[in-house]
Formats: C-alpha cells, structure tokens, sequence
C-alpha cells in the first residue's frame, strides 16, 4: 500500500503538535509585549514603550518562522486564538520581570521540543529549534540585565526616567 | 459509490463501516452510514480531529432534543454526517484503527526502503 502520510508530510504528528503549540506561544507572547508597549505609553516610558512594541515585532517574527517551517515540512500551521492577554500591569519594575519570567518561560518550551526531537530521532527540526535557543540567551540576557538597572539605578526621583533613557543601551554581546 | 477507476486496498473495517485507500488517486473512501466519501489525508485527519472532539458526555447529560444529534459537514466532501451517541462511537472506532492502520503502513515502509537500500 502506497506510503500516502509520508507524501503528504515530512513531520510526525506529535512534532506538528508542539511547533502548533509553540506557534501559540509566541502569539501570545507578541500580544502581551504590545500590551506592555502600551501600558509603558500610558505611564511615559517613551523608551520602554519603543522597547515592548520592538520585542512584539520580533516575538511575531518568530512565530511566522515557525509557521513557515511547518508548512515548508508538509505540515499545517494553525493560526492560534490568542486570550488572556493582560490589560494592566503592577509596576513598572514588575513588567520587566514579567517580561524575564516569559522569557524563561519560552527557553523551557525550546527544550522541551529539543528533547521530544530528540526522542522522536526528528534532527531536521532538531537543527531548526537551535537558532531559537541561542536566540533566547539573548533574550533572557537583555530581561535581566533590565532588572538590574531598577538596583543600579534606583526609583526614587527621577530614577525611573533615568531607567527608562538607559534600557535601550542594554545589547547582547556574544562573546 | 467509490469511483470504478479508482485502485483501492482496504486500510481498515468494522461491522460498521470500512475505509480503503486508493492509490490512483492519493484519496482514502470511508463506508459508513451507506455512503461513500473521499477524503485526501490531511482532511480525513482532521475529520477524525472533528469527531473526537464531539462532548458526548454533553450529549448524553443534556435534555434538550438538540444534544442528540451532531451535524458534520465536512470541507471538501458534498457530505452531511447527522451522527447519534453510537453512531460516533463507530465513526470513532473506524478512524481511529485507521489512523493506526495508516500510521503503521508508513513505519512499515520506512523499516522496508531502509532494509533495500543498507542491505
């Protein structure tokens, strides 16, 4: 009998699933980020609103490359129900490390797809989540260092404004 | 009615209903209810997808008439499957051992060109 799943798709069924989750993820992610863009734009973080709007382009960014690759795989990519995007946010301290615990948050899920890859012996895809990987160091690197600037710093006085004019210099330099 | 010219090998069968895959045409036919439908493979996926997604407990806990049946039309086909409790149960059964049935033909394929082309 004619092979016709593999015709159709290079991607194991349980592979597909979790590139749709993640999809799904990443979403969710861009949402949130917009959401923090605005919050920081109604407070006059003008720089940390910048920011958020910038990481939203890019969490979508990555979903798109996810999406692609699913396709690209004979897979079918679905276009997630994004809900329970927040509204409000506590301080602005707390956004960034919200930001940080989301970032943490994705690092897990690419693990989690690595080791199933891993498992399922899928190393097309396996070689696919290595970018986000090393992505996500950046990520996390940016988050935390942010956070450190409300120590350094401090907000009292004009401390805020001063965090907001410096988070835009905090790069990532791979060794 | 399948197709005359269509080359088909039964993928899968119960006292309820039988799948068969044609070759010719790259298409599964699913018997069931005393019709015959074709579905390409990532639409007879997610009919399966649809199927198993059917609340039965709502169903059968809910008094109102509207529970007792499911309408499915699926895309692509000129089908409208009007299913009970059981004829789910079924339905569910066949696409199921299908699935596997398919799913297996594939591994077997798999471990066959491997053998032909390593041996």
């Amino acid at each position: 009998m004619k092979d016709l799943l593999k015709l159709k798709s290079s991607l194991a069924e349980e592979i597909e699933n979790i590139l749709n989750a993640q999809i799904k993820v990443e979403a969710h992610a861009s949402a949130l980020y917009l959401a923090m863009s605005s919050w920081c734009d109604d407070q006059g973080f003008d720089n940390a609103a910048a920011f958020f709007a910038r990481q939203s382009d890019e969490e979508r960014a990555h979903m798109l490359k996810l999406f692609k690759y699913v396709g690209d795989r004979g897979g079918r990519a679905i276009s997630p129900e994004i809900t329970n995007v927040p509204t409000d946010f506590e301080s602005f301290r707390g956004v960034f490390e919200q930001t940080l615990e989301q970032e943490m948050f994705v690092t897990e899920q690419f693990n989690n797809i690595a080791d199933v890859c891993m498992k399922s012996k899928d190393y097309v895809t396996f070689n696919f989540v290595q970018w986000f990987l090393e992505e996500q160091v950046e990520e996390e690197y940016v988050a935390r260092r942010i956070i450190e600037l409300f120590d350094v710093i401090g907000e009292q006085g004009t401390g805020q404004w001063e965090i907001d004019k410096h988070l835009v210099k905090v790069t990532f330099d791979e060794a | 009615m399948i197709c005359p010219l269509a080359n088909v090998e039964k993928v899968f069968d119960t006292e309820h209903g039988v799948v068969y895959q044609c070759s010719r045409q790259n298409c599964y036919w699913l018997e069931f209810q005393g019709t015959t439908t074709a579905f390409k493979i990532s639409d007879l996926f997610l009919f399966k997808k649809r199927i198993d997604a059917i609340d039965i407990e709502a169903m059968l806990s809910e008094s109102s008439r509207s529970y007792d049946f499911e309408i499915v039309m699926p895309f692509r086909t000129e089908r409208c499957y009007l299913l009970n409790v059981s004829d789910i149960l079924n339905l569910r059964e066949i696409l199921a051992g299908t699935k596997f049935m398919i799913q297996l033909n594939s591994e077997v394929k798999r471990c066959l060109r491997r053998g032909c082309v390593i041996a």
